[in-house]
């Protein structure tokens, strides 16, 4: 019970508090914050007269509060997450935030009372409590008017005014205006610009992976004597139009969307993907803007017109892990799939951990645990299901110069087989033509057991209990009375239980073959029905339902794996049969599929029904259908002209066997609550449509105006890989539980001018931060930096960073002048360590390229990339193994890259072929000397340096001799005669591989 | 290391830059000695095991860890868990309540309750009960103590093997071998502290997924050794290579490293040399390590190892070897053990016949050269597959040659034995079928908070955040450690 006097002694003794802090306290607390880390000093420089909610209040209520009062766990009812909590009524006591009257707030009494039972936070949990200042910063913002805010992030960026500068001539783009306030903020100066050809080092690097050629170096040198700036911007220019750009970064974004040639768990099988990767190569090289880069992957095949590329993009959600292991269930990893869909998407575009909304709501962030299904709803109604086969699929040509004809042909295909479908369809559909079958009799070829129930639609068969592999069902009855005629014959197939199999999916089927005959008392002979045609219940199925007529083949109409709701084929006659009272009808129906080998995929619960009705007949011998049949014929076989590759790309399911979602309880896919529809988390702006929303309704809203993160995560990867830190640190979490920005005015001012001003132009973006002073600056480290800002978050010298994995192994190859500069194309093997390849799939084989195959020294972006065997050498430099998104690489520094960069195969050959290069490449030692310091560095070779590998050149040839006593090691490709000095300058540039300066940017 | 909970990515960085310099700048002998990135192995850089463990949460019972994963699932009914019951329930159908509502991956149908296919008997002071497919193991099995009631919740071997090395069914999370790693650093700063042997023919299907650091910084992957070829990769020279050469090489390239290091200032640079300088002394302690035939005969033949060949009872003899050499964690993988009964090597009366012949003399062989070298008190080693199998037969396309049984995640044995592990007991009952628990059931989690705690460490306080979560092995769901089991 509150009690007033204790309350009004404290109110006092809290203001006490309150202005002795802001006397002394936060001085103290600000100075030693500076010390230790300059990013902290945002939050800590908190000025008294003015707490705000985000910036002050928030991360005292994260740290010391949400762990019980959060989303996850709601403690008496309260999570700070939510602005209805924290003011609402509430059922006992009042309510926890009065504005402006800390006396009446139920949060500062149970902060500040004296009383153990009482106080918050509990002492026997956190002995350390709250510190004066942060009871201080509590208070003043109740008594300022408890201004809820939410967090920054959340808040759609605006144009931020420039910042004024002390020497504004430093300045060459708005971002150097920013950063220069900063650095003088703290009183300190940038460094000077690099020399012109370690920039041209630093810029070819960043935007193309490669280094740059000896002779770019010398003409830009030139250039910048002669142009001065311009010749920067004519650089970048012509880097930003190397089709080399593409694929540096395309790299970064397949770590996103955890691309991968291999399919993961299981068995990881391969995956015919890459001509996704080649999609996005494309994509960064013709400056998709960022938007329309969004949309075609998530929704291209839902864009009116789509183009084969729009459908390509789609492959971006189809990289997800599959599991063909043996007897285990598609559902279970479909669902995983679309799990992994929903994380990706949102940390790639939003920067949120709404992963966590999976199995409850959002432990720091307004997301709720229902925010997290109703998103599920826009992609949990695609076609694919953990299928083997990685259905569906799309015939991609080969070469891109076939794209549109190809696409026009598939579209003339679906045009007719639409029509072809739905001319059918119609008649499916109407009732008044179906004649129920009752008075079924069923039995199964095997033990399975079976049963017959009535209905109203006609008899029921199913099965009792276990179901066998290859089991087919026999099913007698006798003929609708009313029949005069049999024209066709409809198969329903259903659920054991329909109304479960609505949430939790039962095995569906594959009717691999149905044979109907008529069985007349009299005659001897049953008589065999001819078909002439099938019609399922899709216009585009994964499996042909024609192929139940065929009984050499086990496919034919199936609901495949799953089943949800009734399925519905119909089997239409060659020829209408005139049928007697007395005749009987048998069918018998095979089902010789099973899912992994393991589930068999049998229709365990069926009827059939009858028509006589003469328009099926007519629907058959259509003259216009005819034609359209003999066309889709033609379309069908100039489309199979056109060599194609398979790929996995995303497809609804039609609406009628639409799979409903609902929301999984605790997380849980077993455990299945109430349904959802599809929407977008109630914190973020509304969305716009009509009707129901879908994925396409999904991805437009992520990049239209409203949304508040999509800008500002792009801007601040790209950022990220230049600089090697975020803006926002933790690329990954811009939530309340991420770090806040460096620079925040600098990264919405950038975010802002991305989508509006660019145009979601990542090349104009790349060009005004690389062409900017803070990017032109030495990588010098200052010792005062170091000390105090021993991360670079303030930008006080150029980015120096380790070379990503990729750049190593490709740097390695072009300054050695192995590289290949072919692009695109399916997966490559260059040499791999002996007993590196033991894939679980005895099948998938790597044949390593020959020396004479350029495949051997394509760039590294084009490996096979296999999940269970990663690519050793991006192993060990820290490639993730993308089973799932990687937003940032953690880069290590361990003696395994050295061991990797000293003696694998790859660096071997190319230290090999850059000694070689080196000795034809200059008459006089020194001079060789120094093309391969320039070759592997850029720029020019001091004498010391020189002079240090003269020496080394001088020993190694002494020791020689010792050398050729050794015995010759066992494997060797190739026999070649070494020369003493030929093997020298290979240790040389081995060396050369090796050094510091040429693993790091 | 102070704190094993580490805050976030950005205390632990800082750190390390902070140790870095202080050990780069003020302490010289050090330089090369870093063999995990200067994160946490500052102490142990310098040789001194007992740094090492200085930032334990309480004193640890065991070093060291030599985990033996029998891949596949091998059966706990035909090994150690006891079911005479069974026997008279040979060849009758299974009872309805076993097969309700539960998932299998072959058995289809009611099946038939298959008994024991070899017969057991009491053993050594405790009278654990082994089969006589064990003859060398009965031996020791006073110093094992049996884990009856493992429980897994994956039933399928991919995301089943995740679960006992990683804690979940998907890949991704860091496997016990790197948070032990992460946690407690190498005592060698010459080796790799996480070292992985295969054998049995096949590769676990998903892979170094097993042995990845998911999360943790790369460094605390394990490292896979190989007994042919190179042990580790690319630790040899390129032919043509002297070791001479290489030093040579190495002292220019270190020179012209720190050049570097004076006009750009970047303490990456310095670590650089040192690894470099780490791995040049590697290309000699890793061979060296590996190297079987420096071992005498009867040693040998009391593992029945034979140099040269990838075979389980060498990998046992390695294992030794490296904990010897102070490798943190040794992980093997033994491929063939999954008897389905659906051919002659997954047959339980073929097959499975042949794994335990050639598993048994050199995993009782580790147990006892462990011991007698003083090595078993404070080195845990731990036995197990991912699951276990039903007791009910699995005769897939009516299979009657080959005996098989099908994944049982409700109950499997696992065993322990050495480092803090009470000897010669037996945890956990199953029921009377060997299907479920029927008392003290231990979920995976219990099992890796247990092994954690065996090594000083709290399972609750090494946490790592990512995505939004404070990351454990343990993960979310409350774990505890298993008392009962602790000497």
């Amino acid at each position: 019970m509150p009690n007033l006097l204790p309350c009004r002694v404290l109110l006092i003794s809290t203001v006490f508090l309150a202005e002795t802090v802001f006397l002394t306290g936060f001085g103290v607390l600000h100075a030693e914050d500076r010390a230790v880390d300059v990013t902290k000093t945002d939050i800590a420089t908190v000025q008294f007269a003015t707490v705000q909610f985000a910036k002050d209040v928030r991360p005292i209520l994260n740290e010391h509060c949400v762990a019980c009062h959060g989303g996850v766990k709601q403690a008496g009812e309260l999570s700070f997450g939510y602005k209805e909590h924290v003011f609402g009524p509430r059922e006992s006591g009042g309510p926890i935030v009065v504005p402006g009257d800390p006396d009446a707030s139920e949060l500062i009494r149970r902060i500040t009372t004296d009383d153990d039972t009482e106080r918050m936070p509990p002492v026997d949990e956190h002995p350390e409590g709250l510190s004066a200042e942060e009871i201080a910063t509590l208070v003043q913002w109740v008594r300022q008017g408890a201004e809820w805010g939410e967090h920054w992030s959340f808040v759609r960026p605006v144009r931020q005014p420039l910042p004024v500068v002390a020497d504004p001539d430093w300045c060459r783009q708005r971002i150097d205006q920013y950063i220069l306030a900063r650095l003088e903020q703290e009183g300190l100066a940038p460094v000077p610009d690099a020399a012109a050809d370690r920039w041209l080092r630093r810029v070819t690097l960043d935007l193309t992976g490669l280094p740059p050629a000896p002779v770019k170096r010398i003409r830009f040198i030139e250039d910048v004597r002669e142009q001065g700036e311009e010749a920067y911007a004519v650089a970048v220019e012509r880097l930003l139009d190397s089709p080399h750009f593409g694929e540096r970064w395309a790299s970064v974004w397949l770590d996103l969307v955890r691309y991968a040639d291999s399919k993961g768990l299981g068995l990881d099988g391969r995956r015919s993907i890459w001509k996704y990767r080649d999609w996005v190569i494309d994509a960064f090289n013709r400056d998709l803007p960022y938007d329309q880069f969004t949309v075609e992957q998530l929704a291209g095949d839902l864009l009116p017109e789509a183009t084969m590329d729009d459908l390509i993009a789609t492959a971006c959600h189809r990289s997800t892990q599959s599991n063909e292991e043996g007897g285990t269930d598609d559902e279970q990893f479909r669902v995983e799939a679309v799990v992994d869909r929903i994380n990706t998407t949102w940390q790639v575009w939003q920067g949120l951990t709404f992963g966590c909304t999976q199995c409850h709501d959002h432990p720091y962030d307004p997301l709720r645990n229902i925010d997290y299904y109703h998103f599920m709803a826009f992609l949990n109604n695609t076609a694919d299901s953990d299928l083997n086969s990685d259905a569906p699929l799309l015939q991609t040509p080969l070469d891109p110069s076939d794209y549109e004809t190809a696409r026009k042909l598939d579209q003339q295909m679906e045009a007719a087989e639409q029509t072809l479908w739905q001319t059918g369809r119609k008649l499916v559909t109407d009732q008044s033509l179906w004649l129920p079958v009752r008075g079924l009799e069923a039995a199964a070829t095997d033990d399975t057991e079976m049963a017959v129930e009535p209905s109203e639609e006609g008899d029921q068969y199913y099965t009792v209990g276990t179901v066998y592999k290859n089991t087919g069902f026999v099913l007698n009855a006798p003929l609708p009375e009313e029949l005069a005629q049999l024209t066709a014959l409809r198969f329903t197939a259903f659920p054991l239980d329909p109304q479960a199999s609505l949430a939790n999916p039962e095995w569906g089927f594959v009717l691999s073959h149905l044979k109907a005959e008529l069985v007349t008392p009299d005659s001897e002979e049953p008589v065999v029905i001819e078909f002439a045609h099938v019609i399922g219940d899709e216009p585009r199925p994964l499996l042909d339902p024609q192929l139940s007529l065929n009984a050499e083949h086990d496919d034919g109409f199936a609901a495949f794996s799953r089943i949800h709701h009734p399925r519905t084929a119909v089997f239409v006659l060659k020829h209408p049969v005139a049928v007697a009272p007395t005749t009987r009808l048998r069918v018998t129906l095979e089902f010789k599929r099973s899912s992994g080998g393991s589930h068999p995929l049998v229709a365990r619960r069926g009827s059939l029904a009858t028509s006589g009705d003469a328009q099926w007949t007519s629907w058959l011998n259509d003259a216009q259908l005819t034609d359209t049949r003999k066309t889709l014929a033609q379309l069908q076989e100039r489309r199979k002209a056109i060599p194609s590759v398979a790929l996995p790309v995303m497809r609804d399911r039609p609406e009628n066997i639409a799979r409903p979602t609902y929301r999984f309880d605790r997380g849980n896919y077993l455990n299945k609550a109430e349904q959802v529809s599809a929407g977008t988390p109630s914190v973020m702006p509304p969305l716009a449509t009509e009707g129901v929303p879908n994925r396409l309704d999904f991805a437009r809203w992520l990049v239209s105006d409203e949304n508040p993160l999509t800008a500002r995560v792009a801007v601040n990867r790209f950022w990220a890989q230049l600089f090697g830190i975020g803006l926002v640190e933790t690329q990954e979490d811009f939530g309340s539980s991420g770090e806040p920005p460096s620079h925040p005015a600098l990264l919405d001012d950038l975010a802002v001018r991305f989508s509006e001003d660019m145009n979601w132009s990542v090349k104009q973006l790349l060009r005004e931060i690389t062409l900017s002073s803070t990017y032109r600056q030495a990588a010098v480290i200052r010792s005062d930096i170091r000390e105090r800002d021993p991360r670079n978050r303030l930008l006080a010298h150029g980015p120096r960073n380790r070379l990503p994995a990729e750049t190593v192994r490709d740097q390695a190859l072009a300054v050695a002048g192995l590289l290949s500069e072919k692009l695109h194309g399916p997966p490559v093997h260059p040499p791999l360590p002996a007993g590196v390849w033991d894939p679980f799939q005895a099948a998938d084989k790597w044949t390593t390229a020959e020396r004479n195959d350029e495949n051997r020294y394509r760039r590294s972006i084009y490996v096979y990339m296999k999940r269970t065997i990663p690519y050793p050498m991006f192993a060990s430099f820290d490639t993730p193994s993308r089973e799932f998104c990687t937003v940032r690489r953690i880069t290590s520094n361990t003696p395994l890259q050295a061991l990797m960069t000293l003696n694998d195969a790859t660096f071997e050959e190319a230290a090999t072929a850059l000694g070689r290069r080196m000795l034809a490449g200059a008459e006089t030692l020194p001079e060789q000397l120094k093309f391969g310091l320039r070759l592997s560095t850029g720029r020019e070779p001091s004498a010391d340096e020189v002079a240090e590998l003269e020496s080394l050149y001088q020993q190694l040839l002494e020791q020689q001799p010792q050398a050729q006593q050794e015995p010759a090691a066992e494997t060797s490709e190739e026999e070649e005669r070494v020369t003493p000095e030929e093997q020298a300058m290979a240790i040389i540039a081995g060396v050369l591989l090796n050094l510091d300066e040429v693993l790091t940017k | 290391m102070p704190n094993l909970s580490l805050g976030s990515e950005l205390a632990f960085r800082q750190l390390e830059q902070r140790t870095r310099r202080y050990f780069l700048g003020e302490c010289a002998t050090g330089l090369g000695a870093l063999w995990l990135a200067g994160s946490n192995q500052t102490a142990s850089a310098q040789g001194d095991a007992t740094t090492a463990t200085a930032a334990l949460h309480h004193v640890p019972r065991a070093k060291r860890v030599i985990f033996l994963h029998m891949i596949g699932g091998p059966s706990q009914l035909e090994l150690f868990d006891h079911k005479p019951e069974l026997v008279r329930f040979d060849g009758k159908q299974c009872p309805k309540s076993f097969i309700e509502s539960q998932q299998f991956p072959f058995i289809r149908g009611i099946p038939n309750m298959m008994g024991p296919q070899y017969p057991f008997a009491q053993h050594g002071e405790s009278g654990a009960w082994v089969t006589d497919r064990l003859p060398h193991f009965s031996q020791v099995v006073d110093d094992v103590c049996f884990i009856k009631t493992m429980q897994t919740d994956q039933f399928n071997h991919g995301p089943a093997q995740l679960m006992v090395h990683s804690g979940q069914a998907r890949i991704g999370a860091p496997s016990i071998g790197s948070w032990v790693t992460w946690g407690l650093g190498s005592e060698n700063e010459n080796l790799p502290g996480y070292i992985v042997l295969l054998s049995g023919g096949r590769p676990p299907r998903v892979g170094k997924s097993l042995w990845g650091s998911g999360f943790l910084p790369s460094v605390y992957q394990g490292v896979q050794c190989r007994s042919q070829g190179d042990p580790v990769l690319n630790v040899s020279n390129p032919q043509g290579v002297t070791r001479d050469a290489r030093r040579l090489a190495l002292d220019s390239l270190r020179r012209l490293n720190e050049r570097n290091h004076q006009l750009f200032g970047d303490p990456e640079t310095l670590t650089r040399i040192a690894q470099y300088e780490l791995a040049f002394r590697m290309q000699e302690t890793v061979p060296e390590a590996m190297d079987l035939s420096a071992e005498p005969e009867h040693i040998h033949q009391l593992y029945g190892a034979e140099p040269g060949k990838v075979a389980f009872a060498n990998n046992c003899l390695l294992a030794r070897r490296l904990i010897e050499r102070g490798v943190r964690y040794v992980q093997l993988f033994d491929w063939g053990w999954d008897s389905h009964g659906s051919s002659e090597q997954q047959a339980i009366n073929v097959g499975f016949r042949d794994k335990c012949r050639e598993a048994d003399k050199s995993m009782s062989a580790l147990l006892i050269d462990l011991k007698q070298r003083g090595l078993l008190e404070d080195t845990l080693v731990v036995w197990s597959g991912e699951f276990g199998r039903t007791p009910m037969r699995e005769s897939r396309n009516g299979e009657r040659k080959f005996v098989g049984r099908d994944h049982n995640p409700h109950a499997f044995t696992l065993w322990m034995a050495g480092g803090g592990v009470k000897g010669g007991t037996t945890y956990g009952e199953t029921d009377d079928m060997g299907y479920t628990a029927a008392l003290d059931p231990v979920p995976l989690r219990d099992f890796h908070a247990t092994l954690l705690h065996l090594l000083g460490i709290d399972h609750t306080r090494l946490t790592v955040p990512f995505q939004g979560l404070n990351q454990k092995l343990t993960t979310v769901i409350p774990a505890r450690v298993i008392d009962k089991v602790l000497s």
